[in-house]
């Protein structure tokens, strides 16, 4: 047996001491750290370990032949083999943030705010980190002005100088989707729009037809009532119904 | 728990609207305007007044530095929620794939062992039982 061992571990020249003196293992002395390729050799002689050992090698007493044996964990913990994102019903969230692109500026989140807010904050001073930094020196509560204290708050009539005019400044809004696919027919889009663009190109391409077609039958019409309202067109036949 | 953000989300957009007409009234100040910017500047006390009383419903809620960063940098707080989420579900990917990697291991290991030391493996088994399919 311990030749297949230490064939297994490349330690041919290893010799166990024999006895369980020599291994450290005599009554009242605690068992020594043991490397593993020793084991069978514990193994070997199960009924050698006194009984009257100290505490501490008792649960390798009792799970003889082996030692440092521990108990394996319980099967109900949480760990990462569970998918933690429904274990904590987060699934309406991340497909919330994860499943569409979310747009990358606080303007976005917060449109109703006036002012330039894109801005870094430490540009102008007004970083949440520098408030909790240095929070402003001030009481510990608010209390109304006063008449006399509303003195201080006497204006010069006028407009406000250029560069103190913050709040006229929005962040640029940009332009609609619907423009960029014209602009750009060659972008990236997903199969079900690609096949649009086709349709409307032939549709383009017989417009003059259409038009000519639209004429006639606006004259026809004229012919017949000519207080009718314009005609689309594009059904003639519920045209016809009118 | 939602309606303590209602409250104080009610209470801010009131906030900053009441900011938002201050600023138009100072931008052009006529002297007829004195009593309308008296009256806003009680406003904006009362308001942080309201703001105020919000924090106690609120005393318990946690908020994670870094989403401070995302807003004083110009950027949707929301990418952080997002990169978080993302950051999790990788992490328990890894995680997961490290285990079902180390729970093969184990069966392989165990299968392995007990062709080599039978009657080591069998005394082993009887003490911690048979594993449970991987």
């Amino acid at each position: 047996m311990t030749e297949i061992f230490s064939t297994l571990f490349g330690q041919n020249d290893a010799q166990p001491p024999s006895g369980p003196a020599a291994l450290g293992f005599a009554p009242g002395k605690p068992p020594p750290s043991m490397p593993p390729n020793q084991a069978p050799i514990a193994a070997q002689m199960p009924g050698q370990l006194g009984d009257d050992g100290p505490l501490l090698r008792k649960p390798g007493a009792m799970n003889e032949p082996f030692y440092l044996l521990r108990e394996l964990p319980v099967g109900n913990d949480l760990t990462g083999n569970t998918n933690l994102i429904t274990h904590y019903n987060l699934e309406h969230a991340y497909n919330k943030f994860c499943g569409k692109k979310v747009k990358e500026k606080l303007s976005n989140f917060l449109p109703e705010l006036p002012g330039m807010i894109d801005c870094p904050g430490v540009q102008d001073g007004s970083s949440l980190r520098s408030l909790i930094e240095k929070p402003p020196v001030c009481g510990n509560s608010f209390s109304p002005l006063t008449g006399a204290l509303l003195t201080g708050f006497r204006l010069h009539t006028g407009p406000l100088p250029e560069q103190y005019r913050l709040m006229h400044i929005q962040p640029p809004k940009k332009k609609s989707k619907h423009k960029h696919r014209h602009h750009h027919p060659q972008d990236p889009l997903p199969l079900e729009t690609r096949t649009d663009p086709t349709k409307k190109k032939k549709k383009k391409d017989n417009e003059p037809e259409r038009r000519k077609k639209k004429k006639d039958k606006k004259k026809k019409k004229n012919r017949h009532s000519p207080d009718h309202p314009g005609v689309t067109g594009s059904q003639p036949n519920s045209n016809s119904l009118r | 728990m939602a309606e303590k953000f209602d409250n104080l989300e009610e209470h801010l957009e009131k906030f900053v609207e009441n900011i938002r007409q201050l600023g138009i009234i100072v931008s052009d100040f006529q002297p007829s305007s004195q009593t309308g910017l008296n009256q806003k500047l009680n406003f904006m006390i009362t308001g942080l007044q309201d703001i105020e009383k919000c924090r106690q419903q609120l005393h318990d809620i946690n908020v994670p530095l870094e989403v401070f960063e995302y807003i004083d940098q110009g950027r949707n707080p929301q990418l952080y929620t997002k990169e978080c989420l993302e950051r999790a579900l990788a992490k328990n990917e890894q995680v997961k794939g490290k285990i079902d990697t180390l729970t093969k291991f184990k069966s392989l290991l165990i299968s392995e062992l007990g062709k080599v030391f039978p009657e080591e493996m069998a005394k082993y088994k009887a003490i911690h039982g048979d594993d449970p399919p991987s």
